[in-house]
């Protein structure tokens, strides 16, 4: 839907680069990257397509109460994933397990949140500032947008040196452009001119109800109406993605203000294991997008570029290895210790916490074993 | 070769059951990790199972068609890989993680209990994977299945563990020993003290926390309203009150002075330590056997009376001019102050009672005589007889006897004095025994070994163990 | 509007006159302040001690706050320090999430008790929870400050007295001062906690004054305070209530009634021991507080009082609350908030006990 004549788009479905048009102006970010930088855009994506599938079985086999799959979006995630610098902070929503990849997160870590043994999974100090899932639809947007003011507050962006210059990055989907939360988080990223990035991954359904039911225009196409620049980008093209994103990357941490990227994708899954899409969407729709799908084009055009079956053989079988050790990690969680119940409900010792694991030890001390 | 189930999970977030659809493969059939083994519909949608094994398909549990609850084994797969005595358990069938019962445990899911082959593709990697599989058992950790059903409800096997909160703590601790209140009573003793009148700063509390119990304030009640005065009234308007002698009060007047004056009476007196007795009593009214019973120090006065009786014959008999009557029964008698006047009704064949027997024919015997009702029957016949002059609040008193009795024992005030035990002062509960013998029949020597009999049980009720 | 600069000075703001500097100079070391100035020096102080702390809310740069509780702050710290917010209630406290992950020590103005709830999603799922979510790798020291309660006279959601929805949320602490020498010092204990604290300003006090011992130290941040002694029942409450219950205690001892009062403080956690002494001593206490009562920070005391002190009770708790019904029209509020009539009723109930 809303595909725009002004979509930048530098590989085409069929894995052909596009010289012509939107996408001439943003080449230049693709001449830079090396082979070895495209070959990992290849295989990021395919690692975490191959660990989707393995968690969306082993949710099914009873290991995890959800999966929310991220197939279908690996190239929108991987490509602005993999703009960002290090010290940047990136801001997710909840289905952005590329992005979690590419900042060297466990991704036993998202495992062990819809497993119900945690609700955060990593520490974002830890995985080059990628932050935790935030569930609550857009609710991360003003956290990112604090942190963006904070930068701008210490002086941290706009220095002219791109390597300690900071920027955030918050990924979002097309429902939440209809939260409060983000329109207030435009009006303050605007107000004081943030260095941000917003990354709207529009994958056409918010659950069962599709993009037209929140917006009436293309969503990239609101973010003027906020005063922020804003780029619509194939999301299915890992290249248009990285290049689009490098650039908003750079003119936010430059001084310029917010940008705002709309990635036009598709959720090849349903929105989580609880859901039907059988029951809202149609196997054409569904075809259609399979048939644009961002790893098949991608791995097109590296072999029109002299990769050979060996690179790609390496790839899946790493990729396998990855989920067999993935599904072994998986078996191996035990249940928390009841004190995390408590621990940390407050960063200060407080008398209510303290009291009741204290009361909760004496209790379960005082049953007998369940023989 | 070890057998494993797959259990049907709950694959939407707190679903109950699913049915079978369509089986995708047969027994016998090999399978890998993660093949599809089955078509389920749930209640949201219909939905296909990936393998959590690799192995051959011994039996599919469930037919088509047929809805099962979330946590019921479906399917039944052969461990293919097999390492070769690598010790795993040989039948984790019917022993799912953590001794889970199939369908009915909390812990529904499928019950994975040894590390599958790790054999998610399907070409040439089976063999990888044997041998990437750790030989070592791991439990497989279960699930977040999570079925809603299948939790059977059961209390958990709670320990009196030494140390652990109990259901009778000794003190209630949010009563902290700084307490500046020492009246402990709850609410409703509070209430009732009111209502009856009594000063709850001097009710004696025998509640195990220390609290002042209802019986406590009955009791203090009971003396107060019926011995005690409450108030003190101005003065009677008239100069004098002039009462007929008649009816009770009548009666009353001449046994007493037929008693008293044809009789001749000597008293005794012996402190004794009842804290023991006063112990037993409390036992007696925790045990289950005298629940709803009416326990007091009173019943072992009757028993130790009894027991004394046995030891001291001419205690229990009558004087008649040409002879006394030494009777081997005991009629029991307790004087009983009633609003009317004082009657003595007897408990028949007291002997013969168990203990329990006894505190119910006491405890029938004072309602009796409170309600007004006893018969004249009841007020024949007695032998012996106690007077519970402790409710009154006296220590002790000189009793005067019973017609047709040699003795009588008086049981006043048991109270917490100090008392030498093993060289130390103590508080002990300490009484004052006092007891009026006919002279003509009981000599000094029968009276006093008659009374330190009583004194003895009273001091170790044991004793009665005969 | 201000916006954030980070390279340039901040700009000179028409309010920082010297006469409002000399005026400010007077004050700061005068011992009686009201409320509001109270706080305005407690602020001051917080920012002075530490770079990191920000204010951000709405209108709170030139005009200081529509009780001018941070008047020339940011004349004094620029607009860098003391942000002038978009009219997003939600914006304000997630932005401040944000700023507290980057280092700074954030506070909040809610503009009226009534606005807050715009704001609830982010303080109650996102504020309230985020450090449990990250395990202890990630503190927020948060402070968000809200004008409460009545007896101003005020139109529909600016009387409200909204504590008990955020009480009942783990993961936040809440306090109250009734007086400008504890609003004083409590303001700066919020901002030094590492915890996300909501600090509730009983706005009809805003402007009366009282001793404030600028160089004192601090009680601490959640205890509980007899300020009236007594012995035969014991009033507790929070904010403005504190001086109803002081009123109905004066009363009462004309009476010949002795009632001691409790000035709870600290709404989450609740100071317990000087209550529970208390009532072991008088036996009979009586809660008061503005909001309705249903589900308030009162049951919750009557309930905790009964079980901490069950054998001490001559009577059961009473509470004299709000009526469980919307804050009535500004004529009407005099007969709905409790004052020191409808307290002494309910003392003399616990009395008949």
């Amino acid at each position: 839907m809303a595909e725009s004549d002004r979509m930048v788009q530098l590989l085409s479905a069929d894995g052909v680069l596009q010289t012509e048009g939107p996408a001439a102006e943003y080449l230049p970010y693709i001449e830079r990257l090396g082979d070895d930088e495209l070959r990992q855009f290849h295989r990021d994506m395919v690692v975490v397509r191959r660990f989707d599938i393995e968690a969306a079985n082993l949710q099914r086999q009873g290991q995890l109460g959800l999966w929310v799959p991220s197939m279908g979006q690996e190239a929108a995630q991987v490509g602005s994933a993999r703009a960002a610098r290090d010290h940047d902070h990136i801001f997710p929503a909840y289905r952005e397990h590329a992005v979690a990849l590419v900042r060297g997160v466990d991704l036993l870590g998202i495992i062990q949140l819809l497993r119900g043994t945690t609700h955060g999974g990593w520490n974002p100090a830890a995985s080059k500032n990628f932050h935790l899932y935030t569930l609550v639809i857009a609710s991360q947007t003003l956290h990112a947008t604090g942190y963006a003011m904070g930068i701008a507050l210490d002086g941290l962006h706009a220095t002219g040196n791109p390597d300690t210059d900071e920027a955030v990055m918050v990924y979002f989907g097309d429902g939440s452009m209809s939260q409060g939360d983000l329109n207030e988080a435009l009006v303050f990223a605007a107000s004081y001119q943030t260095p941000q990035v917003f990354f709207l991954q529009n994958n056409h359904w918010a659950i069962s109800v599709p993009v037209s039911v929140q917006s009436r225009i293309p969503l990239y196409r609101r973010a003027a109406g906020f005063g922020i620049p804003a780029v619509q980008v194939d999301g299915n093209d890992v290249l248009a993605s990285f290049a689009v994103t490098a650039r908003g990357l750079d003119e936010a941490r430059g001084g310029e203000g917010p940008r705002f990227i709309e990635a036009l994708t598709y959720r090849i899954g349903a929105h989580t294991s609880s859901d039907d899409p059988t029951k809202y969407r149609t196997d054409a729709e569904l075809q259609s997008w399979v048939a644009r799908d961002p790893i098949t084009r991608f791995e097109t055009w590296l072999r029109s570029r002299g990769e050979g079956d060996a690179f790609f053989s390496e790839v899946d079988e790493e990729a396998e290895d990855f989920a067999a050790d993935i599904r072994a990690r998986t078996y191996e969680l035990g249940t928390p210790s009841t004190d995390k119940i408590f621990d940390h409900v407050y960063s200060e010792p407080h008398p209510v916490t303290a009291a009741q694991k204290s009361w909760l030890d004496g209790y379960e001390e005082s049953m007998g074993s369940d023989a | 070769m070890s057998n494993r189930e797959f259990s049907l999970p709950d694959v939407g977030e707190g679903l109950t059951e699913a049915e079978i659809v369509a089986w995708k493969v047969a027994e016998g059939e090999t399978v890998t990790v993660n093949q599809v083994l089955v078509e389920i519909e749930t209640a949201k949608s219909l939905v296909e199972l990936p393998s959590p094994f690799a192995g051959v398909v011994t039996h599919l549990l469930v037919g088509e068609g047929v809805m099962v609850d979330v946590g019921t084994p479906i399917i039944r797969v052969a461990d293919a890989a097999a390492p070769a005595g690598n010790g795993s358990p040989a039948h984790e069938v019917a022993d799912a993680a953590e001794g889970a019962a199939p369908a009915t445990d909390a812990l529904a899911g499928s019950a994975v209990t040894e590390e599958p082959a790790i054999d998610s593709g399907a070409d040439t990697i089976a063999d990888t994977a044997a041998s990437i599989a750790a030989d070592d058992d791991k439990p497989g950790a279960v699930l977040v299945g999570y079925g809603l059903k299948g939790h059977v409800a059961s209390r958990r096997n709670r320990q009196a563990a030494a140390g652990a909160p109990t259901a009778r703590p000794a003190r209630p601790s949010s009563v902290p020993a700084a307490s500046a209140s020492t009246i402990i009573a709850k609410p409703p003793i509070r209430k009732l003290a009111k209502d009856l009148g009594v000063d709850l700063s001097v009710v004696q509390a025998t509640g195990l926390a220390g609290e002042i119990t209802r019986d406590d304030v009955v009791r203090e009640a009971s003396q107060a309203s019926l011995f005690r005065n409450i108030e003190t009234p101005s003065w009677a308007a008239d100069r004098e009150e002039r009462i007929p002698v008649k009816g009770v009060r009548k009666a009353i007047a001449s046994t007493m002075v037929a008693s008293a004056f044809a009789a001749p009476h000597v008293s005794l007196f012996v402190d004794v330590d009842a804290t023991r007795t006063m112990e037993f009593v409390k036992r007696l009214k925790n045990s289950s056997d005298f629940a709803g019973i009416k326990v007091s120090p009173l019943l072992i006065m009757a028993k130790a009376m009894i027991w004394a009786v046995r030891r001291n014959p001419t205690a229990n008999a009558q004087w008649t001019d040409d002879e006394i009557i030494v009777k081997h029964y005991v009629n029991f008698g307790i004087a009983a102050a009633t609003p009317r006047g004082l009657i003595v009704p007897n408990i028949k064949e007291a002997q013969d009672l168990t203990l329990i027997d006894l505190a119910r024919a006491i405890e029938q015997l004072t309602i009796t005589a409170r309600d007004g009702k006893t018969q004249p029957a009841a007020m024949t016949g007695g032998t012996i007889t106690i007077t519970n002059i402790g409710v009154f609040g006296m220590d002790t008193g000189t009793p005067i006897l019973n017609s047709d009795e040699v003795a009588i024992v008086a049981l006043g005030t048991i109270k917490q004095k100090p008392w030498v035990v093993d060289g130390e002062v103590r508080p002990r509960f300490v009484t004052t025994l006092g007891a009026s013998f006919d002279h003509r029949v009981v000599d000094g020597d029968v009276a006093s070994r008659f009374l330190a009999d009583v004194a003895s049980i009273i001091e170790e009720p044991a004793l009665l163990l005969d | 509007m201000s916006e954030l600069i980070t390279n340039t000075d901040a700009p000179h703001h028409a309010g920082s006159r010297d006469g409002e500097a000399q005026r400010r100079r007077r004050e700061s070391s005068a011992t009686e302040l009201p409320l509001a100035r109270a706080i305005n020096a407690g602020l001051q102080q917080a920012m002075r001690d530490n770079p990191k702390v920000l204010l951000m809310g709405e209108d709170i740069g030139p005009l200081g706050g529509v009780f001018r509780v941070t008047e020339g702050l940011q004349a004094e710290f620029g607009a860098n320090r003391v942000l002038d917010t978009p009219l997003a209630e939600s914006g304000i406290v997630g932005t401040a999430i944000g700023l507290a992950m980057r280092g700074y020590r954030p506070v909040c103005e809610i503009q009226f008790d009534g606005f807050i709830f715009p704001g609830f999603d982010q303080i109650t799922s996102q504020l309230a929870k985020m450090t449990n979510r990250h395990e202890g790798q990630l503190q927020m020291p948060v402070v968000i400050r809200v004008p409460y309660g009545g007896h101003i006279g005020a139109v529909e959601h600016h009387q409200e007295s909204p504590e008990a929805y955020f009480a009942h949320t783990p993961g936040l602490r809440l306090v109250s001062p009734s007086t400008p020498n504890d609003a004083y010092w409590m303001i700066q204990e919020a901002i030094a906690s590492n915890d996300p604290v909501m600090f509730f300003e009983p706005k009809s006090r805003y402007w009366h004054k009282g001793p404030v011992d600028l160089s004192g130290s601090a009680a601490p941040l959640h205890a509980s305070r007899v300020v009236r002694t007594g012995n035969e029942v014991t009033l507790v409450g929070h904010g403005a209530m504190v001086t109803v219950l002081l009123q109905a205690a004066e009363l009462a001892a004309s009476e010949g009634t002795s009632v001691e009062v409790i000035d709870l403080r600290s709404l989450s956690p609740i100071d317990y021991a000087p209550i529970v002494g208390s009532v072991q001593k008088t036996g009979r206490l009586v809660v008061a507080s503005e909001a309705p009562g249903f589900v308030g920070i009162s049951s919750e005391i009557a309930a905790t009082v009964t079980e901490k002190a069950f054998y001490s009770l001559q009577a059961p708790v009473l509470r004299v609350t709000g009526f469980d019904t919307p804050f009535p029209p500004a004529k009407l509020e005099t007969i709905y908030l409790p004052d020191a009539d409808r307290v002494l009723e309910a003392v003399d109930r616990a009395m008949a006990y």
